[in-house]
C-alpha cells in the first residue's frame, strides 16, 4: 500500500468518524439499515380491511410462529371474539361492530418513535433501530419491565418456556435488512397496509382524510399519540370505538422517567457534601483527632 | 441518661479468646467449627421452618427448569410482575431501609443512643438485600443473563432499571463494608478490623446516596405504567413517596426485628442494653411518627394535585383510604402516643401495622391497582408455589441471621481487643 | 385494662377491612365501560328530571304517568294542571307557576302542585296519588329512560289538515296555523302567501340570520320552543274540536303523534305538496353570472324532499335573495356559486346530490369516485353543462337502452392469484346490465348518466379518454396497476388490491351479500369469487432494487430470531 492510498483511507476514516456519513454517500446507498435517516412505518387504513387474516398467516410464517388456520369458516368464529396479540401471535385482526358497520382492525406493535419499552430496558435488548424498527435481542435478562412500560401492552413473555423470550412484532426487521417489506404488507390483498417512511405514510394518510372527509374521522392515530408512532391508523369511526385508548397523551413515555434520572447526578454530588458537612458539624471538640472510628469511641467512653 | 447507665457497667478485663488465624488451613478449621450447629436442633421453629424451606428449594429448582408460567406463578401477559417483585424485592428493599436511616442517624448525626442496634440493623439490611433482592434471580425470566448489565453486554445507561440494578449491587458491597468490622472481630483479625473500621464513614455516605436513589428508583420503574396504575396511586412523584415511606418502613422493621431478637437472643445482651432498649424504641417511634405524618400529608397533596379526589367514592377509593388512613395515619398516631407514654407494646403493635401497610402499598403498585380495569378472570393473585418459595426465602434469611448473631459480636459486646482499639 | 384483647380486636378489625377492601378492588367494574340505560317504551309516561335546572339529581327521577292523570282529571280538563293564557289558550307547561328562578323555587313548584292536588283529591275521597317522597322518586326509576321520538308533521298530514279544515270552515284559511311575528306591531300577523315553517322561528337551537334572530329571541322569552309551540298550536285546536264532539279530530294522547314512525320520500311522493303559488319550473339565471342558466324542475325536487326546509333552510325565499353573487351578511357571506355547489352542505344542489349518491344503489360506483368539487377538481366542460345548459327547456332524460351494452365482453377471467386460487370468473355483461337497470330506475341517475359509457367509468375509473390513443375500449386494470408492490411508491395500489378493493368495496357498499367483507353466512367469503386450489401457495411479487422479485408465501419464512 502506498502512502497516498493509506492517507486517503485514513483520512476518510477520520472524516467518517467525525461527521457520521455525510461525506460518504456511497455507503449510505449500499446498506440501508445503519444509515437509515428516517423511521419506516406502516399506515393502516381500517376502512379497507376485509378481515381475511392473511397478514396473520404471513406473519406467523415469516417469524416462525404457529401458523393459524385462516379458512373462512374458522375466520367467522375467530373474528367473533376480541383477541389480543400474544407470545405466538404478533399481529391479529379484530372485528368491531360500529354504527358504520363491521370494521376490521389489524393490531400489532405500534413501533413508537420513542418507545417506553426501549427506555425501560437495562441491557438495550429492546431497541429502536435507526430505521424505526423496535426489536428484541437475546441479551435480555427477562425482567419484563418493557411489558410494564408499554402503553399498548404489546411485549409478550413466554411464560410457559424454560428459556423464555419477549415476543412482539419487529416490523420484519430481517426482511427489511435484505431489502424486503414486512410480510403482512406483502400479502395484504386490499392494501390496508402501506409500508414506507413515516413522512411518506403520514402524508398519504392526511391526503386520504382530506380527499374524503366524510369517510374518515379527522385524526391519524399514532401521529401524536405517545410522541408519535411508526404505525399510523386511519378510521371511519372515533378511535375509541375500535379499541384504541384515547387517554395515552402525547408525551413520549421515556420522558416520564427523565425527571428521576436528572436527579441522580445531583444526589450523588449533593448528598455526600451535605452529609460530610453534617458529620463535621456535629463533631464534638474533645473528640477531635479520633477520626471516624466512633465505635471505639463509644466503648472507650464506657470504660471511664 | 443513657450515658449514666452505661457508666455503671463494670468492664472487667477479659481473656482474649478470639481465634488465631494465621493461614488458610486455620481458617478452614475455624469455619468448620463455626458451621456446626449449636444448642438444641429440634426446636419448634426449626421443625416448622425446615420442611417449608426444603419444599421451597425443590420448587425453586423446578422453576428454573420449567419457566415462570403456571403452576409456579400466576403471572400473565396483563400482570408481568407479581408477588416476587412486589413483595420480595420492592417491599423487602423498603424494609431494609432501616439500615441507611440508622446509619445516617448514628454516623452522620452522631446520635450515639442508637449505636447499640446499628450492627443488627446493618446485618439485617445486608441479608435482606442478599436474599430478597436476590430473589430477583427467580423472577427474572432469563436468569442466566443476569450478569449482562454488569459486564456490559449492552449498557442501557438511561434505563431506571439499570440504575436500580447497579445500586443494588453497590449497596450490598457498601453494607458489607459497614458490617465487615464485625466479621473481622469474629475472625480475630485485628489489623483488618482496624482498616475496615476506618472505611465505615465512607461506606455510610456512599450507602445513603445509593439508598436514596434506589428506594425511589424502585418507584421510578413504575412511572412509565402511567395509564395502567389507578389514578389514585399514580403520580409523577411516586419516587418521593417511596423514599419517604422507606424511612418508616425500615424503622418499623428495626423495631419489629429488634423486639424479637431481644427475646430470642436475650442472653447475648447485657443488662444495660436491655434497659437502654426502651429509650431506643421511643426514639425510633418518634422518627416514624414524624416521617409518617409527612408521608400522609404528601399523599393528600398529591391526591389533590393529580385531580384524583373524585375516584375516592369507589371500591378502589375505599381501598386507598384504608391504606392511607388505616395503615398510615392510625399507626402514625399510635407511634406518637406510644412514644409519649413510653409504651413499648403500642409502639411494637404500630410497627406491625405499618409493615402491613407498606406491603399493601407496594403490592398496590405491582398488581392490585395495576391494570385495575381488567376483568376478574384475568386478574393476578399469588399462586401457592409463589407463596411457598417466598416463605422459604424469608426463613432462609432468618436462619442466616440467627447463625451470624450466634457467632459474631452483633448483639453481644465486641471482644476486648476490639474495644480497646483505636 | 386488658391491652392484649384490644390489640387482638384491632387486628381482627384490620383483617376484616383488608378482606372487604380487596374484595371490592378485585371485583371492581372498570368505569371505562359505562352501561347505557335502554330507552323504554313511552306509554304516555313522562320522565320528569329537568337536569337542565337541577343538574345532578338528589333523588331518582319521577316517572309521571300522563295517560292516567288525563283519565282521572277528565272532568276538570287540561286546565287543572296546565296554565291558561289569554283567549283560553292552554299552554302545555308544568307546573303552572314558578315563583323564582332558583332550583328550590322550581322544586317547590313541582312539589306544591303535585302534592296539593293529591291531598285535595284524597280529602274529597277520590282516587289519589302518592304524597311521600319515595313513592314518586322511586329508585327503580333510575333504570328507566323515556324519550319520545320527534313527531314529524309531513306533507301527508299537511295535506290532510288542509282538506279537513276546508270542509269545516268552508274555505282555505292557512292562518289557522301559520302566522308571523311582526317586530313593528309586536304581535302575530298573517298574510296569505307568506306561510313558512314553524321551525324558522321556534327552533331555538339553531343559529339564524339577523332578522330571524330578533324573532327567535321573542319566542325564547315566551318559552315557545318548538316543543311548546307545537303542543300549544296542535293540542288547543284538537281539544277545541274534541269539545265540540268532533270524533274525527286529531289525537291528544302523547304516543298517537309521537309514534316514531316516519314516512319515506317514496310514500310521500303520492301526496300533493302545499300550494304557495310556487312555479313548477324555474330557469335559474342570474344577471352578470359567468355561467349559463340552469333549467330547474322545482316540482320534481319537491317530490324528492321530505320538507321545504331541506333546501330552503332559513326562509322560503329564493336562494339568490340571501346568497348574492358576491355574498352578503344575510346569506352568512356565502355567495351564490357556493350556495349551489358546496359539496358538504345539506342544502346545496351538489351537497344533496352527493348525499343521494351515498345510497346503496349508487355507492357501489360512487364511493370510489371523488366528490365533485368545483374548487379542487377542475371539472370538465361537459360536467358543468349537464346542468348549466343555458336552455330554458329542461333536458328530457332518456333511459340508457339495453341494446347499447350488448357488445361488451360477456365474462372475464381474472388470474392474479392463480397459484393459490382457481381463476375468478367475472360476469362482466351481467353486472353492466344490472347497473343500467339501477340507473334507469332512478330519476337523478337517468338525468346524469347520459350514455352507457358513463357507467363504464364506475370501474374503469380515471381514464382520460381524450388523451388515449385507443379510444374505443376503456383501459384495463393492469394498464395502470402494477403486479408488484412498489417500495419506492408505496401509495400506488397494486393489481391484487385494485381488484379486491374494487370488487369487495362495491359489494360492501351495495350490500350485496355474495363476496362482501362482512358476510360469513355463505361460509366461504373468498370462495364466492375464486375457489381455493388444493395446496397451491400464493405468489407474492415485490419490487426490490427496481427488479421484480417473485416468492411463494411458503418461502417468506425469514425468521428473525436472535436465539
Amino acid at each position: 500500500m502506498d502512502r497516498r492510498n493509506f492517507l486517503k483511507i485514513f483520512g476518510s476514516g477520520v472524516a467518517t468518524a467525525a461527521t457520521g456519513n455525510l461525506l460518504n454517500p456511497a455507503k449510505t446507498n449500499a446498506s440501508e439499515d445503519n444509515q437509515a435517516t428516517e423511521f419506516y412505518g406502516i399506515l393502516v387504513d381500517t376502512t379497507r380491511c376485509i378481515g381475511c387474516r392473511r397478514c396473520e398467516k404471513a406473519c406467523a410464517e415469516a417469524n416462525g410462529l404457529p401458523v393459524p388456520d385462516i379458512d373462512e369458516l374458522t375466520n367467522k368464529s375467530v373474528l367473533e371474539k376480541m383477541r389480543r396479540t400474544s407470545d405466538t401471535q404478533y399481529t391479529i385482526i379484530n372485528r368491531y361492530d360500529t354504527e358504520k358497520g363491521p370494521i376490521y382492525v389489524p393490531k400489532r406493535c405500534m413501533h413508537c418513535n420513542q418507545p417506553g419499552c426501549a427506555a425501560a430496558c437495562l441491557v438495550k435488548a429492546m431497541r429502536k433501530r435507526p430505521s424505526g424498527h423496535v426489536t428484541w435481542d437475546a441479551n435480555c435478562i427477562g425482567c419484563r419491565l418493557c411489558m410494564v412500560s408499554c402503553p399498548f401492552d404489546i411485549p409478550k413473555f413466554e411464560y410457559t418456556k424454560a428459556m423464555p423470550r419477549i415476543q412482539k412484532c419487529n416490523l420484519c426487521y430481517d426482511r427489511y435488512k435484505k431489502g424486503g417489506i414486512p410480510a403482512c404488507v406483502e400479502v395484504c390483498p386490499t392494501q390496508v397496509l402501506v409500508f414506507g417512511t413515516r413522512r411518506q405514510i403520514l402524508e398519504e394518510g392526511k391526503r386520504r382524510i382530506a380527499a374524503d372527509p366524510d369517510k374518515y374521522v379527522n385524526h391519524i392515530y399514532g401521529e401524536y399519540e405517545v410522541g408519535g408512532t411508526s404505525h399510523l391508523y386511519l378510521s371511519s369511526v372515533p378511535f375509541e370505538q375500535i379499541g384504541f385508548r384515547k387517554d395515552l397523551g402525547t408525551v413520549p413515555y421515556p420522558e416520564y422517567s427523565t425527571g428521576f434520572l436528572f436527579a441522580v447526578p445531583f444526589i450523588f454530588v449533593l448528598w455526600p457534601i451535605a452529609m460530610l458537612g453534617i458529620n463535621r458539624a456535629t463533631k464534638k471538640d474533645d473528640e477531635s483527632g479520633h477520626g471516624e472510628n466512633h465505635e471505639n469511641k463509644e466503648h472507650e467512653k464506657g470504660k471511664h | 441518661m443513657a450515658g449514666e447507665k452505661l457508666d455503671t457497667v463494670a468492664i472487667v478485663e477479659e481473656k482474649d479468646d478470639s481465634p488465631k488465624i494465621k493461614n488458610l488451613s486455620d481458617f478452614w478449621t475455624f469455619l468448620k467449627k463455626e458451621l456446626k450447629p449449636r444448642g438444641n436442633i429440634a426446636t419448634p421453629f426449626n421443625l416448622i421452618s425446615l420442611p417449608i424451606m426444603i419444599l421451597g428449594y425443590i420448587f425453586i429448582v423446578y422453576r428454573l427448569a420449567a419457566g415462570l408460567g403456571k403452576p409456579i406463578t400466576n403471572l400473565n401477559q396483563d400482570f408481568p410482575w407479581g408477588l416476587w417483585i412486589g413483595f420480595d424485592v420492592v417491599t423487602g428493599v423498603a424494609f431494609a431501609g432501616g439500615a441507611y436511616v440508622l446509619c445516617f442517624v448514628v454516623y452522620i448525626l452522631r446520635a450515639e443512643k442508637y449505636h447499640a442496634i446499628i450492627r443488627a440493623t446493618v446485618l439485617n439490611g445486608f441479608l435482606a438485600y442478599l436474599f430478597y433482592a436476590g430473589a430477583i434471580v427467580l423472577d427474572i425470566g432469563r436468569w442466566w443473563n443476569i450478569y449482562n448489565p454488569m459486564i456490559g453486554n449492552s449498557f442501557g445507561v438511561n434505563a431506571v432499571m439499570f440504575l436500580v440494578a447497579w445500586h443494588f449491587f453497590l449497596y450490598m458491597l457498601a453494607e458489607l463494608v459497614e458490617f465487615s468490622p464485625t466479621i473481622a472481630e469474629w475472625l480475630g483479625m485485628k489489623r483488618l478490623r482496624k482498616i475496615l473500621g476506618s472505611l465505615t464513614l465512607g461506606a455510610v455516605v456512599f450507602g445513603i446516596c445509593l439508598s436514596t436513589l434506589h428506594q425511589s428508583g424502585l418507584a421510578a420503574l413504575m412511572i412509565m405504567a402511567k395509564n395502567k396504575i389507578h389514578p389514585l396511586w399514580y403520580t409523577e412523584f411516586i419516587p418521593i413517596l417511596y423514599f419517604v415511606s422507606s424511612i418508616f418502613a425500615g424503622l418499623s422493621m428495626v423495631i419489629f426485628e429488634g423486639s424479637i431478637s431481644h427475646k430470642v437472643f436475650g442472653d447475648q445482651i447485657d443488662e444495660a442494653h436491655h434497659k437502654h432498649y426502651d429509650d431506643i424504641l421511643v426514639g425510633l417511634a418518634r422518627i416514624c411518627s414524624v416521617a409518617m405524618f409527612g408521608y400522609f400529608f404528601l399523599k393528600i397533596i398529591l391526591l389533590v394535585h393529580e385531580h384524583a379526589v373524585p375516584y375516592l367514592n369507589s371500591p378502589m377509593g375505599y381501598w386507598f383510604l384504608l391504606e392511607i388512613i388505616g395503615f398510615v395515619l392510625v399507626p402514625c398516631f399510635m407511634f406518637a402516643h406510644g412514644a409519649q407514654q413510653r409504651n413499648t407494646s403500642t409502639i411494637k403493635f404500630a410497627a406491625v401495622i405499618t409493615m402491613i401497610g407498606i406491603i399493601i402499598n407496594r403490592l398496590n403498585y405491582t398488581f392490585i391497582a395495576y391494570n385495575w380495569y381488567v376483568p376478574l378472570s384475568q386478574k393476578y393473585w399469588p399462586a401457592p408455589m409463589e407463596l411457598i418459595i417466598t416463605a422459604s426465602i424469608i426463613l432462609t434469611e432468618i436462619w442466616a441471621f440467627r447463625w451470624i448473631v450466634n457467632r459474631m459480636p452483633v448483639l453481644k459486646e465486641p471482644p476486648a481487643w476490639a474495644r480497646k482499639l483505636h | 385494662m386488658n391491652r392484649k384483647l384490644i390489640y387482638f380486636l384491632v387486628s381482627i378489625a384490620y383483617l376484616i377491612l383488608i378482606a372487604i377492601g380487596l374484595y371490592g378492588v378485585y371485583t371492581v367494574e372498570a368505569t371505562l365501560h359505562v352501561k347505557e340505560t335502554p330507552v323504554a317504551e313511552p306509554q304516555n309516561k313522562i320522565s320528569i328530571a329537568h337536569t337542565e335546572i337541577f343538574g345532578k339529581l338528589e333523588r331518582p327521577q319521577v316517572i309521571f304517568d300522563h295517560g292516567k292523570h288525563v283519565e282521572a282529571m277528565k272532568a276538570e280538563g287540561c286546565a287543572a294542571c296546565h296554565p291558561v293564557k289569554k283567549d283560553n289558550v292552554i299552554s302545555f307547561d308544568f307546573p303552572k307557576k314558578v315563583k323564582g328562578k332558583s332550583k328550590t323555587d322550581a322544586m317547590n313548584a313541582f312539589h306544591d302542585e303535585c302534592i296539593e292536588c293529591h291531598k285535595k283529591q284524597s280529602s274529597e275521597n277520590k282516587k289519589s296519588g302518592p304524597v311521600t317522597c319515595a313513592d314518586c322518586h322511586n329508585k327503580k326509576n333510575d333504570k328507566i329512560k323515556i324519550k319520545y321520538p320527534i313527531a314529524e308533521f309531513d306533507f301527508s298530514y299537511h295535506d290532510k289538515h288542509v282538506r279537513k279544515l276546508k270542509e269545516k270552515i268552508g274555505k282555505d284559511d292557512c292562518g289557522q296555523c301559520h302566522h308571523f311575528y311582526s317586530l313593528e306591531e309586536k304581535k302575530l300577523v298573517y298574510k296569505e302567501g307568506t306561510e313558512e315553517s314553524c321551525y324558522y322561528c321556534h327552533d331555538l337551537n339553531k343559529k339564524r340570520g339577523p332578522e330571524l334572530t330578533a324573532i327567535t329571541k321573542v319566542s325564547a322569552e315566551k318559552g315557545l320552543t318548538i316543543k311548546n309551540a307545537s303542543h300549544q298550536q296542535c293540542l288547543n285546536c284538537h281539544l277545541k274540536y274534541q269539545k265540540q264532539g268532533d270524533k274525527e279530530t286529531g289525537p291528544t294522547e302523547c304516543i298517537k303523534c309521537h309514534t316514531g314512525k316516519y314516512k319515506t320520500v317514496e310514500e310521500l311522493s303520492k301526496v300533493s305538496r302545499p300550494d304557495r303559488k310556487q312555479k313548477d319550473r324555474i330557469f335559474i339565471s342570474v344577471e352578470n353570472s359567468k355561467m349559463k342558466g340552469v333549467p330547474f324542475d322545482h316540482k320534481n325536487h319537491e317530490m324528492t324532499s321530505k320538507t321545504c326546509r331541506s333546501c330552503h333552510h332559513e326562509t322560503l325565499k329564493a336562494c339568490k335573495e340571501c346568497h348574492t353573487l358576491t355574498g352578503k351578511p344575510e346569506g352568512n357571506g356565502i355567495n351564490l356559486a357556493n350556495a349551489y355547489h358546496q359539496v358538504f352542505s345539506e342544502h346545496s344542489c351538489t351537497g344533496c346530490h352527493n348525499k343521494n349518491k351515498q345510497t346503496k344503489e349508487c355507492a357501489g360506483c360512487h364511493y370510489a369516485i371523488p366528490v365533485m368539487d368545483v374548487d379542487s377538481l377542475n371539472p370538465k366542460k361537459d360536467t358543468c353543462n349537464t346542468c348549466h345548459s343555458g336552455q330554458k327547456e329542461k333536458y328530457s332524460a332518456a333511459p340508457i337502452p339495453m341494446s347499447s351494452v350488448e357488445k361488451v365482453k360477456k365474462e372475464i377471467e381474472i388470474k392474479v392469484l392463480e397459484n393459490e386460487y382457481e381463476p375468478s370468473k367475472f360476469p362482466h355483461l351481467e353486472v353492466i346490465k344490472k347497473l343500467v337497470k339501477i340507473s334507469n330506475d332512478n330519476k337523478m341517475a337517468t338525468y346524469f348518466h347520459r350514455n352507457a359509457k358513463t357507467l363504464c367509468e364506475g370501474c374503469h375509473h380515471r381514464s382520460n379518454i381524450s388523451a388515449e390513443a385507443q379510444q374505443d375500449t376503456p383501459p384495463n386494470c393492469k394498464n395502470c396497476h402494477m403486479v408488484a408492490y412498489d417500495r419506492k411508491n408505496p401509495n400506488k395500489t397494486r393489481l391484487l388490491s385494485a381488484y379486491h378493493r374494487q370488487c369487495v368495496g362495491c359489494h360492501d357498499q351495495m350490500q350485496i351479500k355474495k363476496g362482501s367483507s362482512f358476510n360469513f353466512e355463505e361460509g366461504d367469503r373468498c370462495g364466492a369469487c375464486h375457489k381455493k386450489k388444493v395446496g397451491g401457495p400464493a405468489e407474492i411479487i415485490t419490487m426490490k432494487n427496481d427488479r421484480v422479485v417473485k416468492q411463494n408465501t411458503t418461502n417468506i419464512i425469514n425468521v428473525w430470531h436472535p436465539e
